[in-house]
C-alpha cells in the first residue's frame, strides 16, 4: 500500500519513537486517542487493518508539523495520508469527508456557488465566478477512479 | 507582474470581501490578475486524503490551464499554494508519473510540462513587489498589536514549499507577513506557539469542537501577549479564527475579542482604501470597535 | 622480513637462475581437504600445470599450508633448484605471508612467490559446476604461472625513524599520550591552540561514574606535563604545515605571542585595572574576562596572556598600559611577535578534541531566545565552583535556584537534522548532573526526557539506578516544543509520554539541553595538513575500525580522543595510551621496512610533466623543477599504483605489479575461448576481499570470471582494458573500494575518471559500453560481487562474434604505446 510520491517505507523502520511528532501535534492535543507516533508503530507491527478502521485516523489536520520536527525525516503526515486513502478505498470514510469529495465531483468546487453569493460579489464590484467545465472535471475524475469511490 | 489568479473555493464564496480587497491591492501594486476557469485546487485537507490520484489530476489540470497561457499562478489560500506547489514538484521530479497524469489530461487538450511556478500572495508581495513599494504606498498606520498566524500549509513541509530556503536543521521559518506589516508601520508581536495549526483541517473533516480546542489554545497564547487583532493569509484559517471565537465565546464562556483580518484587508486600510470595499461586514468577529477606538 | 645480507645472496641466486636457466617454477595445487577438491579436480589441475612452459614440477597435496606441506615446498626448492613458486589454494590475503616465509627459509626471495586463489574465488563459488570450476582453476594457475615467470626478486628498504613525537592538542588525550611517550624516554612536542592545556575536561565539574572532581584529577597531570623534562609544551600554537612521511615528518608550528614574558608569577595584579571586558570563552560566555587574562585558575602554563583583538593596543600603538603599570615584575611586553618553529619528528598523534553542538537551529527549543534554556556545557560551568556563579545553580533570568529542571536528551545527536550519530556521553552526563543537583539542591525536582538511556560502561548502570532511586524522574518522550512564560521566564515542555501514551505538559524553571559532540571546527585544518581522511560526520577515520583503532591510514600518524569519535574520559585516556604505544613501537624499532611494492621512476624516460605527482594521495612524488625529473619518496609511497597509468612515457615501474606482469596474466586468460570469459580487476583491500567474502559465504556465481589482483583499483591502466578487448575477451569488470573509503585515501577517484574516459572511447568506436563495468564493492559485499558477475554473464551470453571482432580491431596491438609489448624482457629493478 503506497501512493505514488508519498511516504518512504524504509524510513518508517528508522522511527525510534521519540514522540516529537505526537508532542507537537495539534490533533493529538485536541482529540484523545489520536496519536501519530502510535499509528506509525501500530501500522508497522500490527498491519494496516489495525489502523484504518478507526475513524480517529481522520483527525489529522495535515499541518505537517510532525514531519517538520521528526529527527529521522520521516514523512509522518504522508503516511497518515496514505492510510486515509486506503481507508477510503475500503469504505471507512467519515460522512463529512465523503460529502465534501462528492461536492467536488458534482460541482468542481468545494463550496456551492449560489445566487446569493453572486449578488454579494456583484455588490462588491466583483465579476461572477467563471464556470468550471464540468464535463472535463467529471471526465478526469472518472478516469482516476474517484467517482466509484464516492458513490 | 502578471499572474494567473487562483482564488480557490473559499474566498470567492465565503469571503468575497477579501477577494475585493486583494484585487484592489494588486492593482495598486502593479500586479495584473488574470482569471481562468480553475476548479477546486483540490484541498490538501480533503481530496488528497481521500484519493491522491484524483487530487493530483485535478491539481495538474489547474496547473496546465495556467501553463497554457504561460502564466505563473498566484494563490490567496495556504491550501491552494500547498496543493499546487506539491503537485508541480511531484510531477517535475517523477517523469513516469507526469506521463501518466498527462495521459489523463490529454482528452481535454491539456498537458503540464512543469514550466510555470506557483506563488502565494505573501511571496509575491514580499519578493516581487518588495517591502519598499509597500512602504511607499502606506498612507495610514495602526498601532494595535497584531498576532500573525501564518498557518501550516504555507510553509510545511519545507522540502516542498521552500526547498531552496531551508535552515541548517531543515526547517523554514516564515517571515513574510512580519516584513510586510513592518513596512506599513504596523505592530506584529510574538506569542507562544505562533506556528501552531489553527485546527481548520480537523474541523472540516471530523469534529469542529475538537478543532476549536486547538483554536482556543492559539487564542489563549495570543491573549497572553495582549494581541488585539489577528492577521492571516488563508481564508480557512480566517474562518477558523473568526467563527471559532464566536463559538468558543458562546459555548465555553470565553471572552475573546480579537478581530481577524486577511492580509490584504490590513494593506487596504494602510493604503487608504475605503472600508466598504474591504468586506468587513462578512466578519463574525466585529472589527468596528478596534478600528474606531484605539489603535489608530 | 629478510636481513639485507641474506636478501643479497637470494638475489644473486635468483638472478643467476633467470639469466642462465630461465624460470624454474614449482606449482602446488592444494586440496584443502575437500574444500577445493570437493568441487574441482585438483589432480587434473596439477597435471595441466606441469604442461605449462617453465614449470619443472607440479604437485597436488592435501593441506599445503600445513607444516608438512611447507616442508615439501622448501625441500623442493633446494632439491630442484626452483626459482619461482606458485601455490594454488586459498586467498593470498590469508596465507601469502605463510608461504612467503617458507620460501625465504629455503633461500628464495619472498617476491618470487605467487598464489592462485582457487578456493574463495573458485571451488567455494562454483560448487555445482565441477567442469567449469576445474577449467577456471586451470586458467587461474596458468595466469599465475605467466605472472610468476616475470616476477623479480625485490629488496625491502629500511627507513630510519626520528625518536621524537608531536602531539597535536592538549586535552586529556593529548596530555596522556604526551606523558606516556615522555615517560618512555622520547622527546615530545605538545602543541595546543589555546593558552592552556586541559581541553574539555578542565571545563566540566565532575566526572562519571565516580563523581570525581574533574579538574582535581586532571590538574596533577597537567602539572606533570608542564614540568616534564621530555615535554616541550607549546601553547597558543598551531600546526602550520606538515611535510614528510613516516618516521621523518617536518612540522612548522606557529606560536602566537602571549605579550606576557616568562617572568610572570601568576599574581593577578594586572587584570584588576584592565578596562576591556569580553565574554569569557572558558565559561561559554556566561561571565566576562579582561583583555589580559588567564583561561582558568589551574592553567598550565600558569601565566597570563593578552587577547590582542580586545586590547586597546591592537593597532600597534600602546594606548593603554594599565596592566604593565600594575605589574610588579613588569613582565608585559606589547611588542612580542609570533614565532615560527620548525620541528623534526618521527610520529604524530592527533588529539584535537571536540566542540559541542549549537542547538540554535532547533528553533522549537528556544535556545538563545529563552534565557533559562541552556546547554549541558553551560550547566557544567554553572555548577563548577570555579565557574561564573561560584558553583551555584541559578537561573540566568533572575539568579534564583530553580525549583524544577528538565534535561532534554539527544539534542543534536541521532538526528538527520543535526548529527546522525550517538554522542556517547550525553546520557551519563545527564545522570551525573542530576545526581549533583540532588546532592546540593535536594528540593529541586528533576525530569529527564529521553528516547533511550545508554549506560553501557563500567559503573554506568549503577549510577543510573542510583539516580532513579533518588527520585530523578525519567520520562520517555522528547518534548515537541518549549514555551516560555514571559513573566516568570519559566518554561513549559509539551510532549508525549510514550510509555503511557499520554500527552504531558511540564512546567520547569530551567531546561538543560543535553547537546551532542562534534569534531572541533578547526580540525578541518589539521585534516588537510596531514591528509587524513574523515568520515561523513567529520571525525577522523581510523585505519581499521576493529583491528587498528588508533592508527590512521598514513603511517606514523595516530589518533586519540574525541578527534576519532565521541567518547568519555576513560576511553580517551585509553586511546591515548594506545596511540602512544603504537608510536613507541615505531620509534623503539628505530626503523621501518617498506614493503617492496613501491613505485620507481626511470629518470631517463621521465620528462618531469608532473601528472603522476598530481594524483598521488600521499604526495610521495616530487618533481625537480630544474632537472625536470620526478622521484618517488620511497618511504611515503604505499604502492597504490595510481601514478603509473598517468605516465605517457612508460617511466614508472610498480614493483611486483608491473605492467607486463599484468598483461601476461591477461594473455594467459585470453589464450583459449576469450570470447566466453570475464576479466575482473579487484583491489586487494575491498573488492578482492569482497569476492573472498562471496566465497566464504558460499554465494554462487557464474564461472566465467577470472580475477586479476592489484593493490588498488587506481593501478588499473586503461591500456589493460583495451588489451583485454584486443585479445577478444568478452567483458571486463573494474572494481575497487567505495568512493570515500579507498584504502589509499582517494586513489579510486582516478579509477572512476579513467573508466569514464574508456566508456567515451568505446562509444566513439561503436563498441557496446556494457562490456566494461565499474563497481565499488566493499569487503563485506560478497552478494554485490556475485551480482556484478551475474550481470556480466548476461553480456557474455548475448555477445556476438562481430562485437568481439570489432573490439579486437579497435584496440589492436598497434595502438599500444611504444615499448609496452607484453613480451618485452624483464626490466631492470
Amino acid at each position: 500500500m503506497k501512493r505514488p510520491g508519498l511516504f518512504n517505507e524504509e524510513l518508517l523502520y528508522e522511527c525510534y519513537q521519540c514522540a516529537r511528532c505526537t508532542g507537537s501535534c495539534p490533533a493529538a492535543f485536541a482529540v484523545d486517542g489520536f496519536n501519530p507516533r502510535n499509528i506509525l508503530l501500530t501500522y508497522l507491527r500490527l498491519g494496516i487493518e489495525a489502523v484504518i478502521t478507526d475513524e480517529k485516523l481522520w483527525c489529522c489536520t495535515t499541518c505537517h508539523v510532525c514531519e517538520d520536527r521528526c529527527p529521522q525525516l520521516i514523512d509522518v503526515a504522508d503516511l497518515l495520508c496514505s492510510l486515509m486513502n486506503e481507508a477510503a478505498m475500503q469504505g471507512h470514510i467519515p460522512e463529512k469527508v465523503r460529502a465534501s469529495a462528492e461536492m467536488i465531483l458534482r460541482t468542481g468546487r468545494a463550496l456551492l456557488v449560489s445566487r446569493r453569493v453572486d449578488s454579494i460579489r456583484e455588490k462588491l464590484g466583483l465579476k461572477p465566478l467563471p464556470e468550471v467545465p464540468m464535463e472535463e472535471v467529471e471526465g478526469i475524475l472518472d478516469q482516476t477512479g474517484m467517482a466509484v469511490l464516492i458513490g | 507582474m502578471r499572474y494567473a489568479f487562483f482564488p480557490g473555493c473559499m474566498m470567492p464564496v465565503k469571503y468575497p470581501g477579501h477577494e475585493s480587497a486583494t484585487r484592489i491591492i494588486a492593482e495598486m501594486l502593479g500586479i495584473e490578475l488574470v482569471d481562468m476557469p480553475f476548479s477546486c485546487c483540490s484541498a490538501p485537507t480533503l481530496l488528497r486524503l481521500v484519493h491522491y490520484e484524483s487530487w493530483l489530476a485535478l491539481a495538474a489540470r489547474n496547473l496546465a490551464l495556467a501553463e497554457q497561457e504561460g502564466l505563473n499562478i498566484l494563490t490567496v489560500c495556504n491550501g491552494c499554494a500547498n496543493t499546487l506547489k506539491e503537485a508541480a514538484l511531484v510531477l517535475r521530479n517523477d517523469p513516469a508519473l507526469k506521463k501518466k497524469v498527462n495521459e489523463v489530461l490529454k482528452p481535454w487538450g491539456k498537458e503540464f510540462t512543469g514550466e510555470i511556478e506557483v506563488k502565494h500572495l505573501l511571496d509575491v508581495l514580499r519578493d516581487d513587489v518588495g517591502v519598499e513599494a509597500i512602504r511607499s504606498k502606506t498612507e495610514k498606520t495602526f498601532s494595535f498589536r497584531i498576532g500573525i498566524h501564518y498557518g501550516c500549509h504555507l510553509f510545511r513541509p519545507p522540502r516542498i514549499m521552500y526547498p531552496d530556503r531551508l535552515s541548517p536543521s531543515k526547517h523554514f521559518l516564515p517571515t513574510q507577513m512580519d516584513e510586510i506589516l513592518d513596512a506599513t508601520g504596523m505592530n506584529p508581536v510574538q506569542y507562544n506557539r505562533r506556528l501552531l495549526c489553527c485546527g481548520s483541517g480537523l474541523g472540516t473533516k471530523v469534529d469542529l469542537d475538537a478543532a476549536n480546542q486547538i483554536t482556543r489554545e492559539k487564542l489563549s497564547h495570543m491573549a497572553d501577549k495582549d494581541v488585539q487583532a489577528i492577521c492571516v493569509g488563508c481564508p480557512s484559517c480566517f474562518e477558523q479564527f473568526d467563527r471559532g471565537q464566536v463559538i468558543l465565546n458562546r459555548k465555553e464562556n470565553c471572552d475573546y475579542k480579537m478581530p481577524v483580518f486577511y492580509i490584504t484587508q490590513l494593506l487596504g486600510l494602510a493604503f487608504g482604501v475605503p472600508e466598504e470595499k474591504l468586506g468587513f461586514d462578512q466578519h463574525r468577529t466585529k472589527v468596528t470597535a478596534l478600528l474606531d477606538g484605539g489603535g489608530r | 622480513m629478510a636481513k639485507k645480507g641474506k636478501a643479497d645472496r637470494q638475489d644473486k641466486v635468483a638472478r643467476r637462475a633467470t639469466a642462465e636457466n630461465g624460470p624454474r617454477i614449482g606449482v602446488y595445487v592444494c586440496h584443502c581437504g575437500l574444500n577445493i577438491d570437493g568441487s574441482l579436480d585438483c589432480e587434473e589441475v596439477a597435471k595441466y600445470a606441469s604442461s605449462l612452459e617453465g614449470v619443472v614440477l607440479a604437485k597436488d597435496s592435501m593441506y599445503t599450508c600445513s607444516d608438512a606441506g611447507q616442508e615439501q615446498i622448501k625441500s623442493d626448492i633446494r632439491e630442484h633448484n626452483l626459482n619461482r613458486v606458485v601455490v594454488a589454494s586459498c586467498t593470498p590475503r590469508l596465507h601469502e605471508p605463510t608461504f612467503r616465509a617458507a620460501c625465504v627459509e629455503a633461500g628464495l626471495n619472498a617476491y618470487l612467490f605467487e598464489m592462485a586463489n582457487i578456493r574463495e574465488h573458485c571451488s567455494w563459488v562454483h560448487l555445482h559446476d565441477r567442469q567449469g570450476a576445474t577449467e577456471k582453476a586451470k586458467d587461474l594457475v596458468k595466469m599465475s604461472v605467466a605472472r610468476a615467470r616475470l616476477l623479480q626478486p625485490q629488496v625491502e628498504t629500511e627507513v630510519p625513524i626520528t625518536p621524537r613525537a608531536l602531539v597535536v592538542g592538549g586535552g586529556v588525550a593529548g596530555i596522556q599520550a604526551a606523558l606516556d611517550l615522555a615517560d618512555a624516554g622520547y622527546k615530545v612536542y605538545l602543541v595546543e591552540k589555546e593558552a592552556s592545556i586541559g581541553g574539555r575536561m578542565a571545563q566540566i565539574d565532575k566526572t562519571f561514574p565516580t563523581m570525581d572532581c574533574s579538574i582535581c584529577i586532571l590538574a596533577p597531570k597537567m602539572s606533570e606535563v608542564g614540568r616534564h623534562p621530555n615535554i616541550e609544551l607549546m601553547t597558543l600554537s598551531e600546526v602550520e604545515s606538515v611535510d614528510g612521511y613516516i618516521g621523518n615528518f617536518h612540522v612548522r608550528v606557529k606560536k602566537k605571542p602571549r605579550y606576557v614574558t616568562d617572568d610572570c608569577t601568576y599574581c593577578g595584579d594586572c587584570i584588576k585595572d584592565c578596562p576591556q571586558h569580553m565574554p569569557n570563552e572558558f565559561d561559554c560566555g556566561l561571565s566576562t574576562r579582561r583583555a589580559i587574562y588567564s583561561p582558568f585558575a589551574q592553567a598550565v602554563p600558569a601565566t597570563y596572556l593578552i587577547d590582542m583583538d580586545s586590547c586597546m593596543n591592537k593597532h600597534g600603538i600602546v594606548a593603554c598600559d594599565r596592566c604593565y603599570q600594575a605589574c610588579q615584575h613588569k613582565c608585559i611586553d606589547f611588542s612580542q611577535q609570533e614565532e615560527i618553529l620548525d620541528l623534526d619528528v618521527g610520529t604524530i598523534i592527533v588529539c584535537t578534541g571536540s566542540d559541542v553542538y549549537d542547538p540554535t537551529p532547533l528553533t522549537e527549543l528556544g535556545y538563545r531566545r529563552f534565557p533559562n534554556v541552556i546547554t549541558s556545557l553551560e550547566f557544567e560551568r554553572l555548577i563548577n565552583a570555579g565557574g561564573p556563579t561560584g558553583g551555584n545553580l541559578i537561573r540566568p533570568s533572575d539568579k534564583t535556584v530553580p525549583k524544577s529542571v528538565g534535561f532534554l536528551q539527544c539534542i543534536g545527536s541521532r538526528s538527520k537534522r543535526s548529527n546522525p550519530y550517538c554522542s556517547n556521553i550525553c546520557c551519563m552526563n545527564t545522570i551525573k548532573d542530576a545526581l549533583l543537583i540532588r546532592e546540593h539542591w535536594p528540593d529541586t525536582k528533576i525530569y529527564v526526557f529521553y528516547m533511550d538511556i545508554r549506560a553501557f560502561g563500567k559503573g554506568f548502570e549503577d549510577l543510573l539506578m542510583r539516580a532513579r532511586r533518588e527520585g530523578v524522574v525519567f520520562i520517555r518522550g522528547i518534548p515537541g516544543e518549549i514555551l516560555q512564560d514571559d513573566n516568570s521566564y519559566s518554561l513549559k515542555l509539551i510532549g508525549e509520554n510514550t510509555l503511557l501514551s499520554k500527552l504531558y505538559e511540564y512546567e520547569v524553571d530551567m531546561v538543560i539541553l543535553s547537546v551532542g559532540i562534534e569534531p572541533r571546527k578547526d580540525s578541518a585544518v589539521v585534516k588537510r595538513l596531514l591528509s587524513l581522511p574523515s568520515m561523513a560526520d567529520g571525525f577522523f577515520m581510523e585505519a581499521h575500525p576493529k583491528l587498528r583503532p588508533v592508527d590512521t591510514p598514513t603511517g606514523g600518524i595516530f589518533l586519540a580522543g574525541c578527534a576519532e569519535g565521541p567518547k568519555d574520559i576513560k576511553d580517551s585516556v585509553t586511546q591515548a595510551s594506545a596511540a602512544a604505544s603504537r608510536a613507541n613501537i615505531l620509534m623503539a624499532k628505530g626503523k621501518v621496512t617498506v614493503e617492496a611494492i613501491t613505485a620507481r621512476i626511470d629518470p631517463e624516460r621521465c620528462t618531469g610533466c608532473g601528472l603522476c605527482a598530481r594524483v598521488c594521495p600521499y604526495g610521495a612524488i616530487l618533481v625537480d623543477e630544474e632537472t625536470k625529473v620526478a622521484t618517488v619518496v620511497e618511504a611515503a609511497c604505499t604502492g597504490c599504483g595510481a601514478c603509473c597509468p598517468e605516465c605517457n612515457f612508460g617511466a614508472i615501474t610498480m614493483r611486483h605489479f608491473e605492467d607486463h606482469q599484468i598483461l601476461a596474466q591477461i594473455d594467459a586468460l585470453a589464450e583459449s575461448d576469450a570470447g566466453g570469459k570475464i576479466l575482473a580487476f579487484c583491489c586487494n583491500w575491498c573488492s578482492y576481499a569482497g569476492a573472498d567474502f562471496s566465497g566464504v559465504s558460499r554465494i554462487q556465481y557464474p564461472a566465467e570470471v577470472r580475477i586479476v589482483r592489484t593493490m588498488c583499483s587506481g593501478r588499473v591502466d586503461p591500456k589493460f582494458v583495451e588489451y583485454a578487448f584486443a585479445k577478444g575477451i568478452a567483458a571486463v569488470l573494474v572494481s575497487g573500494c567505495h568512493i570515500g573509503d579507498c584504502h589509499y585515501i582517494n586513489a579510486n577517484s582516478q579509477t572512476e575518471k579513467r573508466v569514464q574516459r574508456l566508456w567515451r572511447k568505446m562509444a566513439r568506436l561503436g563498441l557496446n559500453k556494457e562490456r566494461l563495468r565499474l563497481a565499488w564493492i566493499s569487503a563485506a559485499e560478497g552478494m554485490r560481487f556475485s551480482q556484478e558477475i551475474s550481470a556480466l554473464k548476461e553480456i557474455v551470453e548475448k555477445i556476438t562474434p562481430e562485437e568481439i571482432e570489432k573490439g579486437i580491431e579497435a584496440f589492436a596491438p598497434k595502438r599500444l604505446p611504444k615499448g609496452e609489448h607484453p613480451d618485452e624482457a624483464t626490466r631492470p629493478v
